[in-house]
């Protein structure tokens, strides 16, 4: 396969009618990641559509149509990640914004702003700005890409579908959708009540008998916003350790991720943390222990495209939270000498989590396999754009490299 | 060495396989009459549920095990059992059920029992936990182990246990408690300063090889009165690694010329706190 990518020419590419119109923020690690693939398989580059000029042509009035060449073929559209760009946080938080909040049935989160404070929001670095708002924005920016994709060019194709990724994103209806589709997934805390509070978490995990949970905000990314929280049933101690800080400022006490792992004991200083997230909204489920190497918890991101699982890194951690960047290993399954009997457990419940959501071709799918002799595996997390990952290749080729020639060899057929 | 790990999983646990059963299992194979080293593991929600319902299997199984040296009661991690919330029980009827027995560790304290604390062949006790009660301690320095060679105690914090004082440790550095003993960890203590300072000059040194007040909060001010002692310098090996001690004090015993561990050093909090490694 390798030789092939220095003959580009004579392979037939059948995409090559067909433009590759990234929707990302320009010159970011993905986008830079993505043109240097196609660039090395001899394709032609994306037409990059940048989430800022969108959201800005949109709050003045305009569509798509205004900030893509009208003569651009029908193309097939790569919806990449909006984040790590100050500017399109704050037009995502000003879309996410609501004048009149009656018809909320998600509740408000516990934090708002107004479309002319998320304008001018100065950026405090790590702060986590209102994720309910935000969401509300982001699931709001996906609705109109899609529409207004559709609009114009009704032949369109997404390598994602932008519904697919609200329901990715929000992790408690994707893990309601995965269960029912039977893909393997923790038990979900449940009670007869909403769980708003910290209060009313207390109350579910003692009449579930569930002690140990996983608290996550609901539209989180990596371990942003993940609190691993356990009850000591007989003493009534208990430990949530996460990457979250608080700080009391002006009499309002704002949410961040640290970077580093914080550990919280008192009870006072939990139940603001969990009112918190569970007014902004929260999946919460049981915390299972994790398979260890080596004393460090371990899951499994695999990369699946077009149906076949790819590329796949163990992260590892002496900490509950497996997916913090900072402090965590990460290794190929094969350097740690994970067997083939559990890679293809995590193979396996990967492509049968993808393959419920048969309008998406590309996800990161984080599966955990549980700890004894006899592993099954749990899916965590779905993550529409879980591609990037680096040092790490699969039949000699990178992830996006992988990923184009995948679709240079059969384009996407779904709607 | 034939060593076997039994854990409960999750998944087994939900489909209502315990401890008990795994013993059963194992005692039936005809490799359990080569086993020499037996892990207990996560028995399933530790937190909740006491070895009490595995130990009476575990003795009675004692003869389907004749060539047993190690046991190992409660190695889990974290994400199967906080340290310090494991629930223990009284451990004394293995002790009587493996005479043989050369090594025996324990991981968590709550509830733990080891009284009357009798062994004629066991050589190396170890107990890792987040705070060790005093009755423990008592048990430990009232024991009869002739041929303790290795003692190692995670004395961990009052919040987790530890209920005792530098007194109840006190009895451990007498010379004559275990006569063949050398190697002796008194750490992962939040009083590990103090401990240090008694330890300095202590004559059980003279019997020992190895010296371990690692995992701590030992400081500069133990550390001095370990870098003045003669005694300390006869020993084979001191680990103090995770500490408190300054950049100054590491290069002193760098210079030392003594034989130390002083990796892994750590900042106090900004409350200047300081945490023994197990209740970080």
């Amino acid at each position: 396969m390798k030789e092939s990518l220095h003959q580009p020419i004579d392979i037939p590419d059948p995409t090559r009618d067909q433009p590759l119109l990234l929707i990302g923020n320009p010159n970011n690690r993905r986008t830079q990641g993505l043109q240097e693939a196609r660039n090395r398989l001899g394709l032609k580059p994306a037409v990059v559509l940048p989430y800022a000029q969108l959201l800005q042509n949109w709050r003045h009035g305009g569509t798509i149509s205004d900030t893509v060449d009208s003569n651009l073929p029908v193309p097939l559209i790569r919806i990449d990640a909006p984040g790590e760009d100050w500017e399109v946080e704050r037009e995502l938080l000003f879309l996410g914004a609501m004048d009149d909040t009656t018809t909320l049935t998600d509740g408000m989160g516990a934090e708002a702003f107004s479309t002319e404070q998320a304008l001018s929001l100065e950026q405090e670095w790590g702060r986590i700005y209102a994720p309910a708002q935000w969401f509300r924005g982001w699931r709001a920016c996906l609705d109109r890409i899609g529409h207004e994709a559709r609009e114009m060019w009704p032949e369109v194709r997404f390598m994602n579908d932008p519904s697919d990724i609200q329901l990715m994103f929000d992790k408690r209806q994707c893990q309601q959708h995965l269960s029912s589709h039977g893909v393997q997934i923790p038990p979900v805390l449940t009670s007869s009540q909403p769980i708003r509070s910290y209060t009313d978490l207390r109350m579910a995990m003692q009449s579930a008998g569930m002690n140990r949970v996983f608290v996550k905000l609901a539209s989180g990314s990596g371990a942003s916003g993940v609190v691993a929280y356990q009850v000591n049933p007989r003493t009534g101690d208990e430990v949530a350790v996460t990457t979250m800080g608080m700080e009391l400022i002006q009499g309002k006490t704002i949410f961040f991720n640290e970077g580093r792992l914080r550990k919280y004991t008192r009870s006072k200083e939990i139940a603001t943390l969990m009112n918190w997230l569970c007014a902004e909204g929260a999946q919460i489920e049981r915390w299972m222990p994790k398979a260890t190497l080596d004393q460090r918890a371990y899951d499994i991101r695999q990369l699946v495209a077009g149906g076949q699982a790819g590329h796949a890194i163990m992260r590892l951690s002496r900490t509950p939270i497996t997916n913090l960047h900072l402090r965590n290993e990460r290794m190929l399954p094969a350097e740690a000498g994970l067997d083939e009997q559990r890679m293809s457990l995590v193979r396996t419940e990967a492509q049968a989590a993808m393959s419920a959501f048969p309008n998406s071709w590309s996800a990161g799918i984080d599966v955990m396999l549980t700890s004894g002799s006899n592993p099954r595996a749990y899916v965590l997390d779905v993550n529409p754009f879980g591609d990037l990952l680096y040092r790490v290749e699969h039949h000699g080729l990178g992830t996006y490299e992988w990923e184009m020639e995948l679709l240079r060899k059969e384009p996407i057929q779904h709607a | 060495m034939q060593e076997v790990k039994l854990v409960v999983s999750y998944d087994e646990y939900e489909d209502g396989i315990r401890m008990e059963k795994l013993i059963k299992d194992l005692a039936a194979k005809p490799e359990a009459s080569s086993l020499e080293s037996l892990v207990i593991g996560d028995w399933g929600q530790a937190y909740e549920n006491s070895p009490d319902e595995f130990i009476g299997t575990l003795v009675e199984s004692a003869p389907s095990f004749p060539s047993l040296k190690k046991l190992f009661i409660g190695d889990m991690g974290y994400e199967e059992c906080e340290v310090s919330w494991i629930i223990q029980t009284n451990l004394t009827p293995l002790l009587g059920a493996f005479p043989e027995l050369k090594s025996f560790s324990v991981m968590g304290s709550s509830g733990l029992s080891l009284e009357p604390l009798q062994h004629a062949k066991l050589e190396e006790l170890i107990i890792i936990c987040g705070g060790l009660p005093k009755d423990v301690l008592s048990s430990i320095t009232h024991a009869e182990l002739p041929e303790l060679r290795k003692l190692e105690l995670y004395l961990g914090v009052d919040n987790y246990g530890f209920n005792g004082s530098l007194e109840d440790v006190l009895p451990l550095l007498k010379q004559g408690l275990f006569p063949k003993l050398v190697y002796l960890g008194l750490k992962d203590s939040e009083i590990q300063d103090e401990i240090a300072k008694a330890a300095a000059d202590a004559p059980i040194l003279d019997q020992l090889e190895i010296l371990d007040l690692s995992q701590g909060t030992l400081s500069d001010e133990g550390a001095e009165a370990l870098l003045s002692s003669d005694r300390i310098k006869k020993l084979k090996h001191l680990d103090l690694s995770y500490h408190y001690m300054t950049n100054e004090m590491i290069n002193r015993w760098n210079q030392s010329g003594i034989s130390v561990d002083v990796s892994d050093q750590q900042q106090s909090d900004e409350d200047d706190w300081r945490y023994p490694s197990l209740t970080e």
